[in-house]
Order: C-alpha cells, then structure tokens, then sequence
C-alpha cells in the first residue's frame, strides 16, 4: 500500500477507484513503472542522449566503449542516441493510433449493439470482414502507396486496427443494454443517444480503456515492423528503422549484438508494459482472471 | 448451427470480393495515373507498357478498367514485375507460394498445439508457480517483434552454435538422390523459421486458451461434477476440456493473419524463399504490382484457411453437425 501512496501523491491522482485497481495490482503496478521510465526518457530524450543521433561521431562500427556504451553503427552515429529518440516514434504512434482506433471503434461497437438490425449487420459484417484480410499485407501497400511518414504510418494503423474494439464494445454493450437502469431510462422517455453517451458509455469505460492499451502495444509492434521492412519514416528515429539497417548490414553475421539486441529489447518491454496495465484493468473489470 | 456457418462461409466470399475491390481501388485512389504502376514506363520497356494498357484498359473510364480488372485478376494477368521482368507477377508468386504454405501449415499446427497445451496447463493449475510461469513469459513473448525473436534465434542457434543454418530454404546448390533427403534437408532449414514464427504467434493463444479454461471451470457443472465425488482429472478431462477447446479453435482462424505477419518478418530474416521475403525485396527496390499480387494471394491463402477451419469445427461440435 505504501507504493500506492507514493504514486498518488507523486502523480497527484484523484481518489479514483479505476487508478487504484491499476496501482494496487501487481501487474498494473509494474507496468506503470515501465511505460512511465520510457515516457520521462522520450520527453528529455534531447537532454539524456549523449550525441546528437544524426551525427558522425567516430568512425563506423565501432564495438562499445566508455565514450559510447552501446557503439556506433554503420555509418557512425551513437547507438545508444538513437536508442534515446527511438522511444519517441513508438509512444507517439503507439498513443495515436491507439487513440484514433477507439474514437472509431468505441461509437461503432455502441450504436451496433445497441441499436441491432441492419446497422448491426453493416457494423458487424465490415469487422468481420477487415478481420479476415491479413493486416500486414494490406498495411504495407497502403503505406507504400500513401507514402512513408508518421501521419501516414498512423492514418493507415487506425483504418486497420479499429475492429477489434469496436467488437468487444459491441457486445458488452448488448448485455448492458438489457440492464434494469438501461431499461427504466427508456421508459421515461430519455433519447437513445442521451442513454447510449450516458447510461452505456460509462459503464463500458474500463473496458474502452484496457482494449485502448492493448491496442497501444499493437501499434508500438506494428510501427516497429513496418520500420523493420524498410516503411518507416525516414526522417525519425525509429527502433525498427534500427533494426532494418543492423539486418540490412549484416550486424548478426558479424556478432555486432549492441546493435541489434536493444532495440528489440525496448520494444519488447515498452510493449510488455503496457500489455501488464491493460491485463490489471481486464482483471479489475472480470475478477474470474484474478489469479497471479 | 448450420445457418451459421452458411452464414461464415457467405462472410468469406464478400471478404474474398472486398480484397478483388480494394486491389483495384488503392493504386487508383492515389494521386497520379493509375497507368504509372502497372504500365510504368520507366520501369518496363515501352511496348509492353502499351501491352498492359491496352489489356486493363487503363486510358478507358472506370468502369471499362474495373470489369478488364476482374477479367484479368481471374486469368492469371496480374502484371509484370518491374525487378524481375519479364517474369510475371502471377509466374513470381506461384514459385514463392509453395514454401511460405509450407511454413504457414506447420507453424498454424505447432502453434495451436503449444497454445492449448500450456493454456490448459495454466488453466489446470491457476495461482500455482506453473500458471504464473506461463502467462508471465507468454505476457512478455507477446509483445516481443517477430523479426527480432527470428534475429536473436539466427545469432545463437545460426552463428554462436553453428547448429542449424542461418539462412535459404535448402543448402544452396545440394543434389538429391530422393525424395526423402529433400524433404530432410528443407526440414533442417524450416526449424528456425517455424520456432520463431510459432514463439511469437503461440503467446497470445496460451491466454485466450488459459481464460477460456477459468471460465469454464467457474460453471456449475464443473461443481456439480466435484460434488459428485468425481476426481480432479476425471473433471477436467471428461468435462471441462470439452467446452474449454471449441472456443480456442474457432479463435485459430482469426489468427491465420498473425501467422501471416509472422511469415513475412521470418522470411526476410532468414531470406526464405516466400512470398514474405518477395514482399521485402518488393518494397525496396517499389515494385508496386508485386506488392499488390502478394497481398491478392496472401488474402485468399487466409480465406481458404478460414474455410477448412470452418469445416473442421464443424467435424469436432456435434452441435453443429446434426443441428
């Protein structure tokens, strides 16, 4: 409990019991601490690295030394620089895209489940649909031809990653909506939106939220791989842009594993992160999942 | 249960008709001349260029170049590959199909084997120091990049054991007296590649699988049957197991486009002859109808899959077969 305390009063948190669920879970509890250490380093990334990313400070792949913990790459920068900024790539993508998909998903799951018929079959028909397509393929051609940026890079994660929200949302919202207080809202006449905003939307809320963080890590790892195959922003450091170049260059072949072992790494965890939260607010919401 | 999967199996021709529509759309809803990828100029000679505008009908209205399209896609005219011209799109990706099917079939199999086993394990032995075991490293092998957990098992098992090759689908310019030391050696370079795509793909199926065990277990029949007096693996085995595996191999269709990405990362890892590796090479070098072709017959390998996983369910739920 002391932890919690700490946290609260570090982070200034309202006596919220959703935040509590998050802190006093040992999953949760990990998983802030992780995205929270990434977060403080993609702001201050300009003060903690120590070269500028873009530069060459020495001649290529140099092994690692004082000067450069984790060496420099093939054409000279500082890896670990550009390990710094490459958190800021993934957290960005990673939170919009998230973002993006739930805006998208969250009214679409609502007003299929709650409304049915027709516009159920429309909503639902289309998940099922995108659902089959393979994500990947799709998503290269759509960024090959949209063209490599990270606006672009987001745009087409969001036209892609929203069904999986949508169908959870859809179908809490169908058991909710037989709910009692659902029911005698209707009755005294409240319109459907009021009741789908007011009366569904918060109760659905935690789940919005554990889906959205999940979605974040799908982001975080699809950004990365798109990166990995040569799609990434050219113009941004990025962890898979890292491991495109140490593949690219042969950096296995050659043993150079400060290369291509900490980019992985970071995802990795960056990724497990926030996989912790969202499973600590899942075990909040169905306590059934409450065992480790 | 029969309307149901008549009704997946109407899903998977829409879906098969929306990816025929979405080729055709995205090259065209880009800016510039839709004539610029498939009959690019700079990239083919001139006169098959005019041979392909002529064929898709690219200088006509819409509507002429969408039914030319169709008529094409279905014989095979998908275009020229501006890398490996004059080999055909169609001709490119019927050489790489076979092996990336090779991969995808395998690792689906060991993936959805690995999955139930540790999830039903996990499942079995909640709170215990074997479930937290399990669902901590399947939290965190969940997140790890396919391409990067490929990398890492190259580096060790490739180039610090020297135990398994580091790359190709077989050893380059071997001979074979039969059909058996083929199949022997395309196995010994397919080891890697299938651990790593099935590492990745297996993590998020242990818990889809462990919560689907948690769930049932919790229902009055699984007390019911304790009350009875009946013993620990006799509930689980007899009652549990039953329920607890329908909903995990009707999950496995949704992950066929995992295993997919899986493939494509792994392939250019271990420069695997695939279609995955053929995707890579296509980015670099903006080889647009290739990239189009492969996710045409990426598209229709998932749809295909999802058919016979449709058909299998329907063999294992009896309430499906005689409904």
């Amino acid at each position: 409990m002391n932890t919690v305390n700490i946290l609260k009063v570090l982070m200034n948190l309202p006596k919220s019991e959703f935040l509590h669920a998050i802190i006093s879970n040992r999953k949760g509890r990990a998983g802030l601490i992780i995205v929270t250490f990434f977060i403080i380093i993609a702001i201050f990334a300009d003060q903690l690295s120590p070269y500028n990313p873009w530069v060459q400070v020495g001649p290529p792949f140099q092994p690692p030394s004082l000067q450069h913990p984790l060496g420099l790459n093939d054409v000279g920068y500082d890896i670990l620089s550009e390990l710094i900024h490459g958190t800021r790539v993934s957290l960005m993508v990673g939170f919009f895209a998230a973002l993006f998909q739930t805006l998208i998903g969250v009214p679409a799951g609502l007003f299929a489940g709650y409304y049915g018929g027709y516009l159920d079959e429309i909503i639902s028909g289309t998940i099922d649909t995108l659902l089959i397509i393979p994500s990947l393929p799709l998503l290269i051609i759509l960024v090959a031809y949209l063209g490599q940026n990270l606006f672009n890079i987001i745009l087409a994660l969001t036209i892609l990653g929203w069904m999986g929200t949508a169908r959870v949302i859809r179908s809490q919202t169908l058991t909710i909506k037989q709910r009692d207080y659902v029911e005698a809202s209707k009755a005294i006449g409240t319109s459907n939106i009021r009741i789908i905003f007011q009366a569904i939307l918060p109760a659905v809320m935690p789940i919005v939220m554990a889906q959205m963080i999940f979605e974040i890590t799908g982001a975080i790892l699809a950004e990365a791989g798109l990166s990995f195959l040569g799609l990434g922003d050219p113009t941004h450091k990025s962890w898979g842009m890292m491991l495109y170049y140490a593949q690219q260059r042969n950096a296995l072949l050659l043993g150079l594993w400060w290369w291509f072992l900490p980019p992985g790494l970071c995802i990795a965890l960056l990724g497990t992160g926030f996989v912790l939260i969202g499973l600590s607010i899942e075990e909040y919401v169905n306590p059934k999942l409450r065992s480790i | 249960m029969r309307i149901y999967i008549l009704r997946r199996v109407i899903r998977l021709i829409i879906t098969f008709f929306v990816v025929l529509i979405l080729n055709f759309i995205i090259p065209r809803a880009m800016p510039g001349n839709p004539a610029n990828i498939l009959a690019n100029e700079n990239q083919l000679p001139p006169e098959t260029a005019k041979y392909l505008i002529e064929i898709f009908k690219l200088n006509r209205p819409i509507w002429d170049q969408f039914t030319a399209y169709i008529l094409n896609t279905f014989q095979g005219n998908w275009g020229f590959s501006y890398r490996y011209y004059p080999e055909t799109v169609y001709e490119l990706l019927m050489q790489r199909l076979p092996w990336t099917i090779f991969l995808l079939g395998i690792s689906t199999i060991t993936t959805a084997l690995l999955g139930m086993i540790f999830g039903i394990i996990a499942g079995w032995k909640r709170g215990s120091k074997i479930d937290s075991t399990i669902s901590v490293s399947s939290i965190f092998i969940w997140s790890i990049p396919y391409y990067w957990l490929a990398m890492m098992l190259v580096y060790i098992f490739g180039y610090m054991l020297k135990i398994t090759p580091t790359s190709h689908a077989l050893t380059p310019g071997l001979e074979y007296d039969n059909f058996f030391e083929f199949i022997t050696d395309a196995l010994y370079h397919a080891i890697l590649p299938i651990s790593a795509i099935t590492l990745t793909a297996y993590a998020t199926y242990v818990l889809i699988t462990r919560n689907t065990m948690l769930d049932v277990l919790s229902e009055d029949f699984v007390t019911v049957a304790k009350a009875k007096g009946l013993s620990e693996r006799t509930v689980i085995i007899k009652h549990v197991l039953r329920n607890a595996l329908l909903p995990p191999i009707t999950i496995l269709s949704l992950r066929f486009g995992f295993i997919v990405s899986g493939a494509i990362f792994t392939e250019t890892v271990f420069s695997y002859p695939g279609v995955g590796l053929l995707i890579y090479e296509s980015i670099i070098y903006h080889d647009y109808p290739v990239l189009q072709g492969a996710f045409f017959l990426l598209s229709i390998t998932v749809i295909l899959a999802n058919l016979l996983a449709d058909i299998i369910y329907m063999i294992l739920d009896p309430r499906v077969r005689y409904g």
